[in-house]
């Protein structure tokens, strides 16, 4: 059985994937790359894994598990969170395409803008409260406000579209 | 400490790793303990720790933690004696200690009038005028956004403005131009007024380098008050700390003693009782000036107990039913001994300017080992709720002396997993690891001053972290031969770990 997937790693997807040669011992392509792992599935969800072939042979715990759309893996002390490149961003405000998004679920606290405003890119258009936090969400480009959907005191998914900036087209309106 | 137990069953209102925390305190004291949930935290860990359980409805904490009422009628129906309020939500609301006490039970905490004295920024600031305790240039009230612009204006930038209710950072703020002075006051009282359900702001010049030290104290109702001595505060983000340590590096005899008895003074002055804790800011010649006190037990009042061993809870519980200091901590040598620090483990990205987030945990691996303790609040499986706050768990260890602390807290943090939401584990460790910290050069600002600790390596991940993801991914899709484990174990993978330690194997049958 191999499975194959891709992550994005420097911007790029990469290719990986891993197929059992038999036992224990696995391959493992990451890019172009061809590794060689003796690997075993631990009880709690982690894996051990060793680099087959090295003189001083290294071993690894690694825990991994889905995050939404991406994949988290700890290994070697640090957590990566891997995404699939055809993840689309997640929520957030100050996206590139002029769409203000719930970063996450909560309340809207303020609506600073409303449709047609000539708005600047580093502009606060909305104030979310998520778990005692504000968030202040800002246009993230220039332009003018084409639609309002957050509505002050409202409560809000993650992701949600709450406003959307249409960038503007001169370069004379850039901030 | 203790023989018969004060209380039969004790209710806590509170959610998460502090009432966990709690209840099983209780447990080892023999007294029963009721957990009160909203609707989302029904499998809270909290609920599952306690005796008994009582759904409050709702979700929001206004709908359920902060409601007075809903509690109340809560401890009724359970049958408690008395309440404990943990720390956050209404521990230091003296309305819900007048309610408690009116209501004819017991609360684990000082007397409504003592919290009255001490609750507000500027009733304590009068009060540690009085008792002649040095306390930070500003003012003690709300003068109006108007009226606080012209004090800051007389003191002199930069000035902190502060949540006259507050505490744990809300609706506080560094300003260092005079022109951000509106703005900031404004975003603070709206986030005083939705964690406090009170807007008022004060506002006092910011002394800095500073670093933050605090005492503990605990007080019995027959008029004693005990010092348990510093911690050190001083990693910040944003005004919310990121760990903790007891003794302080910067702390001498002499010093802990001069701030020990300061402290002592302001709580004997107010006839406070209970746990609390003074908090002071150090400057680099060694002034000390207070900044608030906390009338309640605090997040980090573990580092405290394994220097000092005392166990806190047990002590407040004991002094809530009339308990003697004198009796209670007979024969105990409290000199703090050993070196501990905490580690505040929650769900936000450092890395994307702390963004908090919720969701569900796909795995949960804590750490373990001699000098490490957990207090944790969530388990492999529970779904973060959105409406509380972000700290999972904390991470506490123990070492003879300061350097191995840190040795044993980075080891531990690198033995800590929790995925599928973003949480600051590497952040902790890349703190811990700093030569600053190492060295205990800490200062309030120094996360601010050293962006890199938040924004980590920038670095692509290795090969490797590929090679171990796609390794995660393919084993947790193979069917198990025959065991039927959820995370599909290989066929012949136990018998290399037969003799490793720490690692719980099953499902290897082939």
């Amino acid at each position: 059985m191999k499975t194959s997937t891709e992550y994005v790693r420097d911007g790029k997807p990469v290719a990986v994937s891993a197929e059992r040669i038999d036992g224990d011992r696995w391959r493992v392509r990451v890019g172009d790359r061809i590794y060689e792992y003796r690997a075993q599935a631990l009880g709690d969800g982690g894996v051990r894994l060793a680099p087959v072939g090295e003189e001083f042979d290294r071993s690894f715990v690694a825990y991994g598990a889905a995050a939404g759309k991406e994949f988290m893996v700890r290994v070697n002390g640090r957590t990566h969170t891997l995404a699939k490149p055809a993840g689309r961003k997640g929520g957030g405000g100050g996206a590139a395409d002029g769409t203000v998004r719930a970063p996450m679920t909560g309340t809207v606290l303020d609506v600073l803008c409303k449709v047609g405003d000539v708005v600047a890119a580093d502009q606060t258009l909305v104030v979310v409260s998520a778990m005692k936090m504000e968030h202040k969400l800002i246009a993230g480009v220039a332009g003018v406000v084409q639609s309002v959907a957050a509505k002050k005191g409202g409560t809000v998914e993650q992701g949600a579209v709450l406003a959307v900036v249409e960038p503007a087209k001169s370069d004379a309106a850039k901030s | 400490m203790s023989h018969n137990p004060p209380f039969r069953r004790l209710l806590i209102a509170n959610r998460g790793e502090i009432a966990v925390r709690i209840a099983r305190g209780l447990r080892e004291m023999g007294i029963e303990s009721v957990a009160v949930h909203s609707d989302i935290d029904a499998r809270c860990a909290h609920v599952l720790a306690a005796d008994h359980a009582m759904a409050l409805g709702g979700n929001t904490a206004a709908e359920s933690y902060l409601d007075i009422g809903k509690i109340l009628a809560a401890a009724k129906k359970s049958g408690a004696e008395a309440i404990h309020p943990g720390y956050g939500f209404l521990s230091e609301n003296a309305a819900f200690a007048r309610a408690v006490r009116d209501a004819g039970l017991v609360f684990v905490g000082p007397t409504p009038e003592a919290m009255e004295r001490l609750g507000g920024k500027k009733a304590a600031r009068e009060e540690a005028i009085a008792a002649g305790v040095p306390v930070i240039p500003g003012t003690e009230q709300d003068l109006g956004d108007a009226g606080l612009i012209e004090v800051a204006k007389k003191i002199g930038m930069p000035v902190m403005v502060k949540a006259s209710a507050g505490g744990g950072g809300r609706g506080m703020r560094l300003v260092e131009r005079e022109q951000d002075l509106a703005e900031a006051l404004q975003a603070g009282r709206r986030e005083a007024k939705a964690s406090f359900g009170d807007d008022r702001m004060i506002l006092e010049r910011a002394v800095f380098p500073a670093r933050h030290i605090e005492i503990q104290l605990i007080g019995d109702k027959h008029g004693h008050v005990v010092s348990l001595h510093e911690r050190e505060c001083s990693v910040q983000r944003r005004h919310q700390k990121v760990l903790e340590e007891a003794p302080s590096a910067v702390v001498d005899e002499a010093l802990r003693k001069r701030m020990g008895d300061a402290a002592v003074s302001l709580a004997k002055r107010v006839g406070y009782d209970n746990a609390g804790t003074a908090e002071f800011l150090l400057d680099p010649q060694g002034n000390f000036y207070f900044l608030e006190v906390n009338t309640r037990l605090q997040v980090e009042h573990p580092v405290t107990e394994l220097v000092t061993g005392v166990d806190l809870v047990h002590l407040q519980v004991h002094v809530a039913a009339g308990g003697k200091l004198e009796q209670l901590l007979a024969g105990k040598d409290l000199r703090p001994r050993g070196h501990s620090i905490e580690a505040r483990i929650c769900a936000e990205s450092p890395e994307t300017g702390y963004i908090p987030a919720a969701g569900l945990l796909r795995l949960v691996r804590e750490a373990e080992g001699p000098g490490i303790r957990v207090d944790s609040g969530v388990y492999t499986g529970w779904d973060v709720p959105p409406f509380y706050d972000s700290m999972l768990a904390k991470l506490i260890v123990w070492a003879p002396d300061r350097a191995t602390a840190c040795a044993r807290l980075s080891q531990a943090l690198r033995d800590t997993a929790y995925l599928g939401i973003p949480t600051n584990v590497d952040f902790l460790r890349r703190i811990v690891d700093d030569t600053a910290f190492r060295s205990a050069r800490l200062r309030t600002d120094m996360l601010k001053l050293r962006p890199e600790l938040a924004e980590g390596p920038k670095e692509p991940p290795e090969d490797l972290a590929l090679a171990a993801a796609v390794l995660c991914q393919a084993m947790a899709k193979q069917p198990s031969a025959s065991s039927g484990a959820a995370s599909g174990v290989a066929a012949g993978s136990v018998a290399a770990w037969q003799d490793l330690q720490g690692f719980r194997v099953f499902g290897g049958a082939s």
